[in-house]
């Protein structure tokens, strides 16, 4: 126990220099953009730009403005819009991860649902038709970018369903209802669910000829005991481990998805952000996703001890 | 492609029988005929495979799971990979008394411990939280016999229980073996390629050759006038003490047949020293060669003169 939390905290430190240095790496990249957050503004004058420039402190040397940026994150502080003025960044980047965060539960709860779903069934039933009913499921989906699906949805649910949906997904506009989630989730989920389901089945149909599944089955369990238990249970280590790659890979979809989507989440904020050169924002936002991806593989690897005793931190 | 073919024996209530053989000669698939447990695709194509008055091959798939680990329990050959390594040992244990109505959950609970007590494993109240990995060989191999002994089966099967484990625990585990199964008056197959553990521990043996099973009977009959020439090669080629060094030991020249290349007559004529015409194209039955001694063989050692003579050209 001791032990976990102390891989914990240093896992915490871990995350925190890293996203420090990713937010750093990004506030010197985005410097060498050509443009400022000021250039479509109508009507400017040199001295007016140069006003702007000085009030955020952009006139100072780079390393001035790293420092001055830093000590504001230190305080958790991460400035203030360029572009929206008086838009204070850390509680609207807040609000708008738990936008993506809940789609991107979803997302992971389609992923993780789904796939076991299908790999464990098309294992059970090995070279039947559900296996390849599945099998052949896994691999379209595989090979369908979430873009595509996204775009797909939307014709079919916005379009075609027009009638029955009244347009929840994009003709209305604002954010909120649950009724809008389920397809982003699904376009974003569904590529990973296919991937879940390949290493599933692969991972169920190694166990289920294991020694320890045998004595399962020896002893007289009843069959959905020894799938559940001793089958699934010891399938599931191998998924878990690529647990924190397939987050990662949810949150950096959930960029496309959500602008597809017209989803105010983080991703969206993301490609806004940097046409709009709001340089603020657009570390904000680099800075969150970086601890985002951090911490989720951190839950990932607090998990995995818990389904594999063997591994003790 | 039958692996074993046409075995039949009897085994009685606190009696111990010894199946020997070459590898690949169908012991463990015979054990695990019993249980219904051979591993896919295979499975039992004809026959019955009676049990007191019950035919195994007959039941429904909860008649079997209430007869396996209760009427029969199976030990393994190898405790390493036996064993549910994300579970742990007591609820290994328990789950094999529940899974059988014969004690109340609460019941199955608290007989954990003692069960474990009673296979010797030291320090059991405190090693009944441990997982697989935190135990030694010989003490999983204590485990499964626990889980084994758990619901006081009629008949315990163990599939050469040592095999896999240090020479120093070997007689312990064999120990253990025995005087639970006469605690609890159960019947004990003990497969094993050790002629000696036969000899010291086993009221009958039967010797099985290509599936079959080619000598029955008491083990003292067998030790003293084996009829069968495959039986006696395997006598022959044990090392004895009391013997004159003189005298070679005889190896079995030649490999036990493949299942897909069977030989047409006696399944042992390729090897065999004392075969005539006859061997070569009908195969023998099993029959009564003295009371209770039964044997597979045209020939039977007893007509053979001098059978060192012939066995060494
Ligand atoms: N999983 C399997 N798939 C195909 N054939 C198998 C399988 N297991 C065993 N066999 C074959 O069935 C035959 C009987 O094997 P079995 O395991 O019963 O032999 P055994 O007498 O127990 O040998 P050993 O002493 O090595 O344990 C062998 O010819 C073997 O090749
Ligand atoms: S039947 Fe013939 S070949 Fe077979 S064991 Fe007897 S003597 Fe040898
Ligand atoms: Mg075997």
């Amino acid at each position: 126990m001791r032990g976990t939390l102390l891989y914990i905290g240093q896992r915490l430190v871990l995350i925190a220099v890293t996203t420090v240095l990713v937010s750093s790496i990004v506030f010197l990249l985005l410097h060498q953009i050509p443009g400022n957050a000021f250039l479509n503004e109508t009507r400017q004058t040199p001295q007016a730009l140069a006003a702007e420039l000085h009030r955020y402190g952009l006139d100072l040397p780079l390393q001035n403005q790293y420092v001055n940026w830093v000590q504001g994150v230190l305080h958790g502080n991460l400035g203030e819009s360029l572009v929206n003025r008086q838009v204070k960044i850390t509680p609207l980047l807040v609000r708008e991860t738990s936008v993506s965060a809940t789609v991107g539960f979803f997302a992971l709860l389609v992923t993780v649902g789904l796939g076991l779903i299908l790999g464990v069934l098309a294992a059970l039933r090995q070279n039947t038709w559900v296996d390849y009913l599945a099998s052949s499921t896994a691999v379209v989906g595989y090979s369908i970018p979430s873009f595509v699906i996204a775009i797909f949805g939307l014709l079919v649910f916005g379009h075609y369903l027009y009638l029955w949906t009244q347009g929840t997904f994009y003709y209305v506009p604002g954010w909120g209802k649950l009724e809008q989630i389920p397809v982003p989730a699904l376009a974003l989920g569904l590529p990973y669910a296919s991937y879940v389901a390949r290493l599933t089945r692969a991972s169920m149909l190694e166990t289920i000829r294991t020694d320890y599944v045998r004595t399962a089955w020896a002893k007289g369990l009843k069959a959905r005991v020894v799938v559940v238990r001793h089958a699934l249970r010891n399938a599931l280590i191998p998924v878990v481990t690529i647990l924190g790659p397939l987050i990662t890979g949810i949150i950096t979809g959930s960029v496309v998805i959500e602008n597809i989507f017209g989803i105010p989440g983080l991703g969206k904020e993301f490609v806004t952000s940097i046409l709009a050169r709001d340089y603020n924002i657009v570390i904000g936002v680099f800075t969150f996703y970086a601890a985002l991806v951090g911490l989720a593989n951190l839950t990932v690897d607090v998990i995995y001890p818990i389904l594999d005793p063997r591994i003790r931190y | 492609m039958n692996a074993v073919d046409g075995v039949s024996f009897e085994v009685d209530r606190g009696e111990i029988v010894g199946i020997v053989g070459e590898s690949g000669s169908g012991k463990t698939m015979t054990a695990l005929s019993l249980l219904r447990l051979i591993p896919e695709p295979g499975k039992i194509t004809s026959g019955r495979i009676l049990y007191g008055e019950k035919d195994v091959a007959q039941m429904t798939d909860e008649e079997i799971r209430e007869f396996r680990g209760n009427e029969i329990a199976m030990i393994f050959q190898d405790p390493m990979t036996s064993l549910n390594p994300v579970l742990r040992i007591g609820f290994q244990v328990e789950e094999a008394m529940i899974a059988h109505q014969r004690f109340t959950n609460k019941q199955a609970k608290e007989r954990v411990v003692p069960m474990l007590q009673r296979v010797r494993i030291p320090a059991a109240k405190d090693r009944v939280r441990d997982y697989p990995h935190q135990f030694s060989g010989g003490m999983r191999q204590r485990a499964m016999i626990a889980m084994g002994v758990s619901n006081e089966p009629s008949l315990l099967i163990a599939d050469e229980p040592t095999t896999a484990l240090d020479v120093t625990v070997q007689a312990s585990i064999i120990e253990l073996i025995r005087d639970l199964s006469r605690e609890l008056r159960a019947a004990v197959i003990l497969i094993t390629h050790n002629m000696a553990l036969v000899a010291s521990l086993c009221n009958r043996v039967i010797v099985m050759y290509a599936g079959r099973v080619v000598e029955e009977g008491p083990t003292r009959a067998i030790f003293k006038n084996p009829q069968h020439p495959y039986t006696w090669s395997l006598l022959r080629s044990m090392p004895r003490v009391d013997e004159k060094e003189k005298e070679r030991l005889i190896s079995i020249k030649g490999l036990p047949p493949d299942l897909g290349k069977m030989p047409p007559g006696c399944k042992f004529h390729p090897r065999c020293k004392f075969r005539v015409d006859r061997c070569f194209t009908e195969e023998p039955p099993l029959a009564e060669v003295d009371p209770g001694q039964q044997a597979r063989c045209w020939v039977l050692m007893k007509n053979i003169p001098d059978p060192e003579a012939q066995a060494k050209t």
